[in-house]
C-alpha cells in the first residue's frame, strides 16, 4: 500500500516590500492582539482557591466510602477484592464476624493515600449493591501537615475529613 | 564504579570547558542532564545523564497483574497517558488472541489522536517558550485545558486517565461529549493555525531553527528515531500506515515528511501532525458505532455490574479476575502503535501467569534522544536547547 505523505515545504521568503516594514512580525502581533481583547472580555482562568470550577460527574477524587443511600446500612461485605486489585496495595482490610451473624465486616479498613494512585480500579472490584461500597469522591485538596494523617480510617472513609484550612502554622 | 560523567574522557583538548546542563534546567523538560564540552560558545561534546527519573517500570510489570499495569503505563509518557494505555492493552490483546469490538476500537483511535495533538500542543508551547516566544505557549496551554476537561468528563481523571482495559474501554462515552469533541476539533484548528502565523514566517523563529541540529536522512535509521524526528528527516514511516494497527488502514489521513531534518522540519511536520490528527479525530467521530465497548471474553473482562450480582458464573468470573488476574497463553508478542513521539511497543513474554514473565518497553523518546550527542556537536549552546525542544523527550518515558 503505497504511503500518503505530504510534504511540509519550507515557507517561500515573502517579498522585499513585506521584510521591510516586518510584515512577519506584524502578523504575528495582530494574533496577540485579538487574543488580548478576546482575553479581557471573557477570561478563561479562575481565581483558583476563590473560585472553584465544576467538576465532571466520573471525577476520580480521592476513595471513600459510602452506606446505603436508602437504608444507611454498611454496605461493605468485606471482601478484600479492593485490597487485591490495588495496583499500590494501599488498602489495607481486617474484618470481624456482622453483628447480625451473617457475614463479615470490616473492623479495620485503611487507605493510604500517600500511595493511591486514584486509578478507580477498586470501584470496578467493588461487588455490593445498590452502589459499590467505594467510591471515587470529588475531594481532591489533599494537603496535610503530617505524613500519619494520610492514613484514611473507616471514620475517615466514611465522614470526610474537616477541610483543612491551608496557611501558615502558628 | 566508573568516573562520573563529566571526568570522563580527560584527553580533551585544551581550552574546553565542560558545561553541565539540567538535571533541572527549564529548557531540559524534565530531569534531563547534558554534559557538554564547549570550546567558547560552540559545544565540541555532547554527553546524556539520563535516570534521573527511573522508576523500573519494566520491572514492576513482572509484578503487577496485566491490568494493574495499566495504571503505570500512564505514567510513561505523561503527555499522553491514553496512548500508553492503548499500546499496553493492543500488546496483551494480541497475546490474549481476541479483538475488541469496533466501538472500543474507534474510541481508542479518537482518543489517542486527541492524546497526540495535547502532547503536541505541549510541545509546541515549551518549544516555542525555551527559543523565547512566550505567547504561543498560553495559546496552547488553554486548549489543552479544554482538551482535559474532555479526558475529565470521559474517564474521570485529567491527566493519568486509566481508562483502557484488557479486552475494551473502561468506561462508555458521555452523553453529548463527542459533540464536544467536534467543537474542540474546530477551534483547535483555528489555534494551530494561529500559532502557525506567529512562528512559521517569523525571522526571529526562522533565525532560531532553521539548519540547526540537521538529522540526516541516514542517520535517522541509523540511530533508531522514530515518528516526528524520523519523519523530520524525510523518511516516509509511521507506524500507522506502515503496520496499521486498530483500523487506521481505513481512515484518511497523510504523513508529513520534511526535507532537511534540522529543527525548523521537525516544527513543520508536528505542526502538520496536528491538522491531521484533527482529521482523524472527525473522522472518528463519524464513524463512532454503537454496540458493546468490550470484547466477548469472560475470563478476561470483568462482567457488567448488574451481572455480577444476578449472575453466578458472572460473580466468579469477576472474583478470578480481581483476586488473581486472567491467564494469557504462554508466548511472546511485541506490538507498538505510533505514539505522539514515535514508535512505543510493547515486548511481552508471558509464561501464561497473572502477570509478564519479562517486559521489554520500547521507548520512542528514549530512542530519539540519543541522537542528541551526534547533532549537538558543532551547535551554539542555545542552540542545544531548540533541539532538546525539537527531539520533544518526556523523561517520563526516557528514564521509565
Amino acid at each position: 500500500m503505497a504511503i500518503k505523505v505530504k510534504r511540509t515545504p519550507r515557507p517561500e521568503r515573502p517579498p522585499l516590500w513585506k521584510r521591510l516594514v516586518l510584515g512577519e512580525l506584524i502578523e504575528g502581533l495582530m494574533v496577540t492582539l485579538v487574543h488580548n481583547f478576546r482575553a479581557l472580555r471573557e477570561p478563561f482562568t479562575v481565581q483558583y482557591p476563590d473560585e472553584q470550577l465544576p467538576l465532571e460527574p466520573r471525577y476520580r477524587g480521592v476513595p471513600r466510602l459510602r452506606s446505603h443511600p436508602e437504608t444507611g446500612e454498611e454496605l461493605c461485605i468485606s471482601c478484600h477484592q479492593c485490597e487485591r486489585i490495588c495496583p499500590d496495595r494501599c488498602i489495607h482490610i481486617e474484618d470481624e464476624p456482622h453483628p447480625s451473624g451473617r457475614g463479615k465486616r470490616p473492623r479495620v479498613f485503611t487507605i493510604d493515600y500517600e500511595r493511591c494512585c486514584l486509578c478507580g480500579l477498586c470501584v470496578e472490584a467493588c461487588p455490593t449493591k445498590p452502589v459499590t461500597s467505594i467510591y471515587m469522591s470529588h475531594d481532591f485538596e489533599l494537603a496535610r501537615y503530617r505524613r500519619d494523617e494520610f492514613k484514611a480510617d473507616l471514620r475517615e472513609l466514611y465522614f470526610g475529613k474537616d477541610k483543612v484550612v491551608y496557611g501558615r502554622r502558628s | 564504579m566508573s568516573e562520573p560523567l563529566e571526568l570522563q574522557g580527560a584527553d580533551r583538548d585544551e581550552g574546553t570547558v565542560v558545561l553541565n546542563m539540567g538535571p533541572s534546567h527549564p529548557s531540559t523538560h524534565g530531569v534531563l542532564r547534558l554534559v557538554l564540552d564547549v570550546d567558547g560558545e560552540v559545544v565540541t561534546r555532547c554527553r546524556a545523564d539520563i535516570g534521573f527519573l527511573h522508576r523500573g517500570f519494566e520491572k514492576i510489570a513482572e509484578n503487577k497483574t496485566w491490568t494493574q499495569f495499566i495504571t503505570w503505563t500512564d505514567r510513561m509518557d505523561y503527555l499522553a497517558p491514553v496512548s500508553n494505555n492503548v499500546a499496553w492493552a493492543l500488546a496483551v490483546e494480541k497475546l490474549l488472541g481476541i479483538e475488541v469490538p469496533e466501538r472500543a476500537r474507534v474510541l481508542r483511535v479518537l482518543l489517542c489522536e486527541m492524546a497526540r495533538v495535547s502532547a503536541h500542543l505541549l510541545w509546541l508551547g515549551t518549544h516555542a517558550l525555551d527559543l523565547g516566544a512566550a505567547t504561543v505557549f498560553f495559546y496552547t496551554f488553554q486548549q489543552r485545558e479544554i482538551l482535559y476537561d474532555l479526558y475529565e468528563r470521559l474517564t474521570g481523571a485529567r491527566f493519568t486517565t486509566s481508562t483502557v482495559r484488557i479486552g475494551g474501554m473502561a468506561r462508555d462515552i458521555p452523553e453529548g461529549w463527542l459533540d464536544d469533541v467536534r467543537a474542540f476539533a474546530d477551534q483547535v484548528t483555528k489555534v494551530i493555525d494561529e500559532c502557525d502565523r506567529l512562528l512559521t514566517r517569523n525571522r526571529i523563529w526562522l533565525g532560531r531553527t532553521q539548519d540547526v541540529g540537521i538529522i540526516s536522512r541516514e542517520d535517522a535509521i541509523a540511530w533508531g528515531c522514530t515518528g516526528p524526528v524520523l519523519r523530520g528527516s524525510g523518511v516516509e514511516w509511521d507506524v500507522r500506515k506502515a503496520q496499521p494497527y486498530l483500523d487506521y488502514d481505513q481512515y484518511d489521513f497523510e504523513i508529513p515528511v520534511g526535507t532537511v531534518g534540522d529543527v525548523y522540519d521537525r516544527y513543520l511536520v508536528r505542526m502538520e501532525e496536528m491538522r491531521q490528527s484533527v482529521r482523524i479525530i472527525r473522522q472518528a467521530i463519524e464513524r463512532m458505532p454503537d454496540g458493546p465497548l468490550n470484547a466477548d471474553a469472560p475470563k478476561v473482562v470483568l462482567p457488567p455490574k448488574e451481572k455480577v450480582l444476578t449472575s453466578m458464573e458472572a460473580l466468579i468470573h469477576h472474583f478470578i479476575i480481581v483476586t488473581e488476574g486472567f491467564h494469557p497463553p504462554e508466548g511472546e508478542v511485541y506490538h507498538a502503535i505510533e505514539a505522539p513521539k514515535g514508535e512505543l511497543g510493547f515486548y511481552i513474554v508471558s509464561d501464561g501467569g497473572p502477570s509478564a514473565y519479562r517486559c521489554r518497553i520500547r521507548p520512542a523518546a528514549f530512542v530519539n534522544l540519543q541522537v542528541i550527542e551526534k547533532i549537538a556537536v558543532g551547535q551554539m549552546i542555545p542552540d542545544v536547547v531548540g533541539i532538546i525542544g525539537s527531539l520533544d523527550p518526556v523523561m517520563g518515558e526516557v528514564d521509565r
